[in-house]
C-alpha cells in the first residue's frame, strides 16, 4: 500500500477537476470583527472561473481580510463561502489549498538558500519521502510546463530577481492543486517592467480556466489586468462591475468616498544649488560599490526625483548625505559647507531631514512611546536640553505639538509608537523630518505601503517643504510617483546616474528602459 | 453570554506592573503552604518564625540588610544592562575581581585609612570594569554575543581568586588554608548598628542616580533609544558603540565596586572561595525581574536578601535545606509569572453574534 503510493506521488499530476458551478469562488453576507470593530460587515462577492477580479481598496477597507477568509487564515463571524458551488469552511490555509485556493502573500515565504525546485516541493504532502535532486528538477520542470512558467529549478532563491521570487510562489501555490489564486498586492514589490511580465502569467493561467483575485490600490493595473472589479470601503462592497469602460477616476472616489486627486506645478530651477555630491562613490554594507561617481546638484526649491529599482544604491544614496555611511571618495556639500563624512548630528544641526526608507526598522523605536520618537531627532537642541538634562515638560509639549500638526492618531503620547498604523507612523516620521529640514529634506519611498489618501498626505507635505524653500531628494521605484512629484528626475542603475531629465522632457518609456539598465544611446537608438 | 478574553495592554504603568509582581509572590506563598500543610507542617508557624527572624530584632534586620548590598550592587549593574539590551551574566566575575584588586591596594600600600579606602573603591571600580572590556569591545566591534563571553569570565575570575587565596597572596599565619592576608582597613560603621557600614548607602545612592540618568538625562535617553532600536539610534546620531562599550564598562565598575564594600566590611577583610556566596546570580534574578526599573531593583534586591536570610533561620529551626530551596524556588517563579500577566489585562469580549 505504501509503496504503491509512493509510486504514484513520483508521477507528477495536478489535479484538475471539471467545474460544475459557473462560479469558481463566492462569499454571501460576510462578516468578520476585531475588537467589535467590523472589518467586513455583511460582504458578498463572486468570481467566475477563467476570470481575473480585482479587489480594490484602501488599507483597512477589508481586501485582505475577506481574502484570509477565502484562504483559511480567518473565519468569518456571519455569512458563507463557496467554492465551485459548494459551501465550505476552511479552519486553515492548508485545508483551503486542498479545496483549491491558494494565496501567495506580500511577503514571500520561501527558504533563501534553497532552489527553486526544493522550495516548491517543501511542505508538500505529494513529495516523495525519499527523491534525488535530479527527480526533483524534473518533477519542477513537468509542473512549470503545465502551468507555463520558467525559472531555472536549480537556481537559489537567493539569486532570484524579486519578480522571479514571485513566480516560485505561484508556481508552489499551483502545484498543490490551487485552481483560485490569490495575488496580495503582488505588483508592491515589483518594477514596472516585472508588473507587466505578472499580467502576462495572470493572463494565461485565467486563459486556462484558472481564477485569479488580484488586490490592489493600484487603479491603472487594476484597470489593465482584471476583467471585473470589487470595490471595498470600510468594510461593505461599493460596487461589483465590468473592467471596461471604468475609470480611475471613478474608482478613486469609490475608494476614498471622495473626489480628490494631487496635482503638483512643476517648476524650472531658479534656486540658488543647495545639496550638491560632486563624483561620490560608496560601498554597501557588503563591501561592494553601491555608488559610483554620482553627480548631481538639488537646488533650493526643487524636487530632485530619483527614479530606480530598488537595490540600485537609492537606499545608500541618502546614507551618505545623512552621514550614516562614510564615502570612499568624492565630496556632499550643503549650502557652502563641506559635509562629506561628518556626523549624523552635524548635518542634521545644519538642517537636513531624513524620512527613511525604512521608518520601523531605522527611522524609529517601535517600543518606545511616541514622545520619545517625536523627539528623537532633536533632543540635543536647546530647545529641549540643557546638554545634561532633558526636559520632561519640553518633550511632552514638543510630542504633543508634532501629533496634532501631522494628524497622527494616537492615543496619548506615552502610547509605544510601534502599536499605531503604518500610516500614522509614517506621518509622524515626515513631520518630524519636515521640521528639520530647513534646507534639504530627503525621502526615501515615502508613501510605499500607505493608502491613497495618506500618501498624498504625505506628499503634500514634501511639496509644502519644497515650496517653502527645502532642496527636495525624492526617491521611489513607483515611476508614476517619481514623475507626480519631481522638478527634475535622474535615473539610477547600479550605483550610476544614467541620466537626468528636466520634468518636461522627461518620457515614462525612456525612463523605464533607463531604469532597466539601457543607456541614453540604447534608448535613443530603439 | 458574557465571555472574557486577555488582551495585551497597550501602556504598562509602573504601579500595576509592581502590583502583579507582589500579587504573584503571594499567590506563590500560599501554594506553596498549602503544600507545607499537606505534607503535616504548619505554614503559619512557619511564616510568622520567617518574620520574626527578619524583623523580630535588629539583628535580623541588620543581617538583611548585609545581605542586600552585595545583591543590589551586582543587580544594578545587570538592570543598566539590561536597559541596553545587553546581557552581563558576568557580574559574578567582576564583583570578586573589585574585590581583587581592592585586596591587592589594601594589603600593599600603608596610609590613612580613608585613602586607601578611596584607592581600595577605585580600584575595584576600575579591575570590574576591566573584566568586561574584551566583552563589550567584542560585543560593539565584532557583534560577539556577550551572554557567553561575560559567563566564561567568572569561572576565570573565580580561579584567579582562588589561586590568589592558595598562593601568592595566601596568610601564611591562618589555619585556614583557602585565605589570603587580611586587609587592615574596614568602612566607618553606622552610628547605632552593630555591624552596617557606609556600604549600605552605596545602593541606594547609585539607585537614585540611575533613576535620575533615566527620567532626566540625554544619556539616559540614548541609552534606551539603543536598547530600542540600534539603528535608529544610530540614525538620531548616537555613536551606537562607543555608547554600548562606555555604559557596559561602567555596569562592570558598578560590580567591582560591590566587590570592594563587600571586602571592606568588618569581619570579611580577606578574600576565600566562599567570599562571594552567588550574589552575581541572585544581583541577576533581581535585575531580570525587576524588567529595567531601578527602584524594581531596590526592592527585588531587600526582598530576595530577607528571603534568603529568613531562610537561614528556618534551618536552624529544622526545616530542610531542600524544603527552603523549593520554597525561594516557588516564590521567584511566582513573581516572574506576575511580571508576565502584567503585560495583559482582562476585558469582557462580547460573543461574536452579539455584535453582529
Amino acid at each position: 500500500m505504501r509503496s504503491k503510493a509512493y509510486r504514484a506521488s513520483n508521477e507528477l499530476r495536478i489535479q484538475v477537476s471539471e467545474s460544475e458551478s459557473p462560479f469558481a469562488i463566492e462569499a454571501r453576507g460576510i462578516s468578520k470583527f476585531f475588537g467589535g470593530v467590523a472589518a467586513l460587515d455583511g460582504v458578498d462577492f463572486d468570481a467566475a472561473w477563467g476570470e481575473v477580479h480585482a479587489l480594490l481598496g484602501e488599507n483597512g477597507a477589508g481586501k485582505t481580510t475577506l481574502s484570509n477568509i477565502f484562504s483559511g487564515i480567518y473565519r468569518a463571524e456571519a455569512g458563507e463561502v463557496l467554492v465551485n458551488g459548494e459551501l465550505q469552511d476552511f479552519r486553515n490555509p492548508a485545508q483551503a489549498i486542498e479545496g483549491g485556493v491558494g494565496m501567495v502573500h506580500q511577503h514571500f515565504k520561501l527558504v533563501e538558500p534553497m532552489t527553486v525546485a526544493e522550495n516548491i516541493h517543501l511542505g508538500w504532502p505529494d513529495t516523495p519521502r525519499v527523491i534525488s535532486q535530479r527527480a526533483l528538477e524534473e518533477r519542477t520542470n513537468a509542473l512549470m510546463a503545465e502551468v507555463g512558467l520558467h525559472i531555472d529549478p536549480t537556481a537559489k532563491i537567493w539569486q532570484l530577481s524579486v519578480g522571479e521570487q514571485q513566480r516560485v510562489e505561484i508556481l508552489r501555490v499551483l502545484a498543490r492543486g490551487a485552481r483560485v489564486l490569490i495575488l496580495d498586492e503582488p505588483t508592491a514589490v515589483l518594477t514596472a517592467h516585472e508588473a507587466r511580465e505578472l499580467f502576462t502569467v495572470i493572463r494565461g493561467l485565467v486563459a486556462g480556466g484558472r481564477t485569479v483575485i488580484f488586490i490592489s490600490h493600484k487603479l491603472n493595473e487594476v484597470l489593465e489586468v482584471s476583467d471585473r472589479i470589487t470595490v471595498l470601503r470600510n468594510g461593505v462592497r461599493e460596487i461589483t462591475r465590468e473592467a471596461k469602460g471604468a475609470t480611475a477616476q471613478e474608482l478613486a472616489r469609490l475608494m476614498t468616498g471622495e473626489e480628490r486627486t494631487l496635482e503638483v506645478e512643476h517648476r524650472t530651477v531658479t534656486g540658488d544649488a543647495m545639496l550638491e555630491l560632486h563624483d561620490v562613490t560608496a560601498r554597501n554594507d557588503r563591501g561592494v560599490v553601491a555608488l559610483e561617481s554620482v553627480d548631481f546638484t538639488v537646488h533650493a526649491g526643487e524636487t530632485f526625483g530619483v527614479a530606480g529599482v530598488s537595490g540600485n544604491g537609492q537606499t545608500e544614496l541618502a546614507e551618505v548625505i545623512s552621514a550614516m555611511r562614510s564615502v570612499d571618495s568624492g565630496t556632499i556639500t550643503v549650502g557652502n559647507t563641506d559635509i562629506t563624512n561628518s556626523t549624523v548630528r552635524a548635518i542634521t544641526d545644519l538642517g537636513v531631514g531624513h524620512i527613511p526608507e525604512d521608518r520601523i526598522g531605522v527611522g524609529m523605536v517601535g517600543s518606545a512611546p511616541v514622545k520619545d520618537n517625536a523627539v528623537m531627532r532633536n533632543y540635543w537642541t536647546d530647545e529641549l536640553s540643557t546638554g545634561i538634562t532633558l526636559s520632561r515638560d519640553g518633550v511632552v509639549d514638543f510630542a504633543k505639538r508634532l501629533v496634532e500638526q501631522a494628524r497622527v492618531q494616537t492615543r496619548s503620547v506615552y502610547a509605544t509608537a510601534g502599536q499605531m498604523s503604518g500610516g500614522n507612523q509614517q506621518r509622524l516620521v515626515a513631520r518630524r523630518e519636515a521640521l528639520i529640514a530647513k534646507q534639504v529634506l530627503i525621502a526615501v519611498h515615502p508613501t510605499r505601503g500607505l493608502d491613497v489618501l495618506a500618501a498624498q498626505e504625505v506628499q503634500t507635505s514634501i511639496i509644502g517643504q519644497r515650496d517653502a524653500g527645502a532642496a527636495v531628494l525624492f526617491v521611489s521605484d513607483d515611476l508614476d510617483e517619481v514623475l507626480l512629484m519631481s522638478d527634475r528626475i535622474a535615473v539610477m542603475y547600479e550605483g550610476k546616474i544614467m541620466g537626468i531629465f528636466d520634468r518636461a522632457d522627461a518620457d515614462r518609456e525612456t525612463i523605464g528602459l533607463m531604469m532597466g539598465g539601457h543607456s541614453p544611446a540604447e534608448v535613443s537608438a530603439t | 453570554m458574557t465571555t472574557y478574553r486577555l488582551e495585551r495592554r497597550l501602556e504598562l504603568d509602573a504601579r500595576t506592573s509592581a502590583l502583579t509582581r507582589v500579587a504573584g509572590a503571594i499567590i506563590a506563598m500560599l501554594v506553596v503552604g498549602l503544600i507545607l500543610m499537606l505534607t503535616g507542617r504548619n505554614p503559619f508557624s512557619i511564616l510568622m518564625d520567617a518574620l520574626d527572624a527578619i524583623f523580630g530584632s535588629q539583628r535580623g534586620m541588620e543581617g538583611v540588610a548585609l545581605r542586600a548590598i552585595p545583591i543590589l550592587m551586582t543587580a544594578l549593574a545587570v538592570a543598566l544592562s539590561l536597559r541596553l539590551k545587553i546581557w552581563n551574566i558576568g557580574s559574578d566575575g567582576q564583583f570578586l575581581m573589585g574585590a581583587f584588586a581592592a585586596l591587592g591596594i589594601g594589603i600593599h600600600v600603608d596610609g590613612p585609612g580613608w585613602l586607601v579606602l578611596i584607592l581600595m573603591a577605585l580600584a575595584g571600580s576600575i579591575a570590574g570594569a576591566l573584566w568586561i572590556l574584551v566583552p563589550a569591545l567584542a560585543r560593539a566591534y565584532w557583534d560577539v554575543n556577550e551572554i557567553i563571553t561575560t559567563l566564561l569570565l567568572n569561572f576565570v575570575a573565580a580561579q584567579l581568586v582562588t589561586w590568589s587565596a592558595l598562593g601568592f597572596w595566601r596568610d601564611e599565619g591562618s589555619a585556614v588554608i583557602q585565605s589570603t592576608e587580611r586587609v587592615p582597613y574596614t568602612l566607618a560603621g553606622i552610628p547605632g548598628t552593630d555591624s552596617l557600614t557606609i556600604a549600605i548607602l552605596a545602593p541606594f545612592l547609585l539607585t537614585g542616580l540611575l533613576f535620575w540618568l533615566f527620567r532626566s538625562t540625554t544619556i539616559g535617553f540614548e541609552i534606551d533609544m539603543i536598547g530600542g532600536n540600534p539603528k535608529a539610534a544610530s540614525f538620531a546620531g548616537v555613536n551606537v558603540r562607543r555608547r554600548l562599550v562606555s555604559v557596559m564598562l561602567f555596569t562592570g565598575g558598578i560590580a567591582g565596586l560591590g566587590g570592594m564594600l563587600q571586602l571592606s566590611a568588618p569581619g570579611a577583610q580577606q578574600l576565600g572561595p566562599g567570599f562571594s556566596a552567588q550574589f552575581g546570580l541572585s544581583g541577576f534574578i533581581v535585575a531580570a525581574l525587576a524588567g529595567g526599573s531601578m527602584f524594581g531593583v531596590l526592592g527585588g534586591g531587600f526582598f530576595i536578601a530577607a528571603m534568603f536570610f529568613a531562610g537561614i533561620i528556618l534551618q536552624t529551626k529544622g526545616l530542610s535545606v531542600f524544603i527552603i530551596f523549593a520554597i525561594y524556588g516557588a516564590i521567584l517563579t511566582g513573581v516572574a509569572l506576575g511580571e508576565v500577566a502584567s503585560r495583559y489585562r482582562l476585558v469582557r469580549a462580547e460573543a461574536a453574534g452579539v455584535v453582529a
